[in-house]
């Protein structure tokens, strides 16, 4: 089950390209029309309400899927030696994605979308050093504007395609390479051997058709909402919240309190938050167990634990 | 004193001399870009001039939004003619804050960050306290600036 999460998230994904490329042709970039531009999609075009609600559902249960073949990977530690290089590209794909969900939610340019993206570009900003040049990097200024706008829409239709097409085909070719990778407790062990083509190649096949039968039923009954236009001289509106797989991130900013012993709380939340990612980031390169091939059961409860965590902040988000 | 030999070989000096050429060529270049990428930033604006009628007779208790820049300002009539001009931007993540009359605070929904009517950070995540401004009346002029901005207007 595990094996075939990968390849739905490729399926997703160019499902994702051919919905976005329809889109770009009516999507208008810009502060005064991008709102109504998504209002004429939805309401004049032939299918437009469809394809808009298709490709808002592509990303949530690309990410979903992605999120299960991060966690199934780390949990059956497939990243250890000698698929390291999977594990490091894999991830900086599932950033990738985070990227593209943020940059495609502002385009929509409504009042929960203009929040986020500047509680997002505004909580990089509290990281030492840097922060600054990437939140006027992402931001094209000083505050989320116009300038914004069309920068999110460069790096959501060209930037980021083209850097994860290029990351995507370096991932596959790796697996190509390694092959898939086999659980600790079966290696060494005999295991039947089955060819790619046609075998599992039929397999993936009809769970992509699940998948896409899945994504046109969400699609068409519960189509997604378009929201107020964004006023950047209004308060958000009350119980505002993030897309829900930036949730936990979301809740663990609100725990921090303002001051810490005298630090500026904001900024000890977000390294920690950043110093969390790198870790897992890193983690073929610290569990040395696990290279070796051998059981690696402490960082199989650090992996519990970041599962738990992202879950239990998700529901508390999604619920409060 | 002559040496009878050569310092650098040829083939040292061709390496170098290619090498540091395509370093140098690539350096521009990336440089060049990433230059372009970065936006020139611009900057909030030191003062803004309103109109006073539109800010002096709102009723005690509520504020009225103002535009700082691309931000927003909020001007407060707090009580009895106490007036207070603020940026209504949140300290923690920047979202646009809200007055609650009825609590007499101002509320950041975002993560549910309070502060009191003068601004102070009272509760949840923000680390400081609202953003002040100076503001002065001059006729049917409300100039409103950062503190410790002299605003001379040209006479007229």
């Amino acid at each position: 089950m595990w094996y075939f999460t990968g390849g739905l998230v490729l399926f997703f994904f160019l499902l994702q390209v051919v919905s976005g490329m329809l889109l770009s042709f009516y999507y208008v970039p810009h502060v005064e029309q991008a709102h109504k531009s998504i209002i004429e999609i939805v309401t004049k075009l032939n299918m437009g309400w469809f394809f808009r609600s298709f490709h808002n559902w592509g990303a949530q249960l690309s990410i979903l899927t992605l999120l299960v073949h991060l966690f199934s990977v780390l949990l059956l530690k497939a990243y250890r030696k000698p698929r390291e290089l999977l594990w490091y590209s894999g991830f900086l794909l599932l950033i990738l994605f985070f990227f593209f969900g943020l940059s495609g939610y502002l385009l929509l340019w409504n009042e929960r979308s203009f929040a986020a993206v500047r509680v997002a570009t505004g909580g990089l900003g509290a990281i030492p050093l840097v922060g600054n040049f990437l939140k006027a990097f992402l931001r094209g200024g000083v505050d989320v504007t116009q300038d914004t706008l069309v920068r999110f829409y460069a790096f959501h239709v060209v930037v980021l395609p083209i850097i994860t097409l290029l990351l995507t085909a370096f991932h596959l070719l790796l697996v190509q390479f390694h092959g898939p990778s086999i659980p600790l407790s079966l290696e060494g062990k005999k295991l039947p051997q089955v060819p790619f083509f046609p075998y599992v190649f039929l397999k993936d096949v009809a769970l992509w058709l699940v998948a896409l039968g899945i994504l046109v039923t969400l699609s068409t009954l519960f189509p997604p909402e378009i929201g107020k236009k964004a006023d950047m001289l209004a308060a958000p509106p009350e119980n505002i919240k993030p897309e829900w797989y930036f949730l936990f991130v979301f809740q663990t900013l609100k725990l921090f309190p303002g001051e810490i012993m005298g630090l500026n709380g904001e900024v000890i939340a977000v390294l920690l938050v950043s110093l969390a990612v790198l870790f897992l980031f890193l983690v073929p390169y610290l569990d040395k167990k696990s290279a070796d091939g051998k059981r690696s059961p402490f960082f199989t409860a650090i992996s519990v634990l970041y599962l738990g965590y992202f879950l239990v902040m998700t529901m508390v988000g999604f619920f409060s | 004193m002559k040496l009878p030999y050569s310092l650098v070989t040829r083939r040292t000096f061709l390496n170098t001399l290619l090498g540091g050429g395509f370093a140098a060529f690539f350096l521009g270049v990336f440089t060049t870009l990433g230059r372009f990428a970065f936006p020139t930033l611009g900057k909030e604006p030191d003062f803004v001039i309103l109109k006073a009628e539109d800010y002096l007779n709102i009723p005690p208790n509520s504020t009225k939004p103002f535009a700082w820049g691309g931000k927003l300002g909020l001007f407060f009539h707090k009580n009895d003619n106490v007036f207070l001009a603020l940026k209504g931007v949140c300290t923690h993540m920047e979202c646009n804050i809200t007055y609650k009359p009825e609590l007499k605070k101002f509320y950041c929904p975002c993560h549910k960050g309070w502060f009191d009517a003068d601004g102070k950070n009272i509760q949840g995540p923000p680390p400081k306290p609202l953003e002040i401004f100076d503001f002065t009346v001059e006729g049917d002029k409300l100039i409103v600036a950062r503190k410790g901005v002299k605003v001379e207007l040209p006479k007229a």
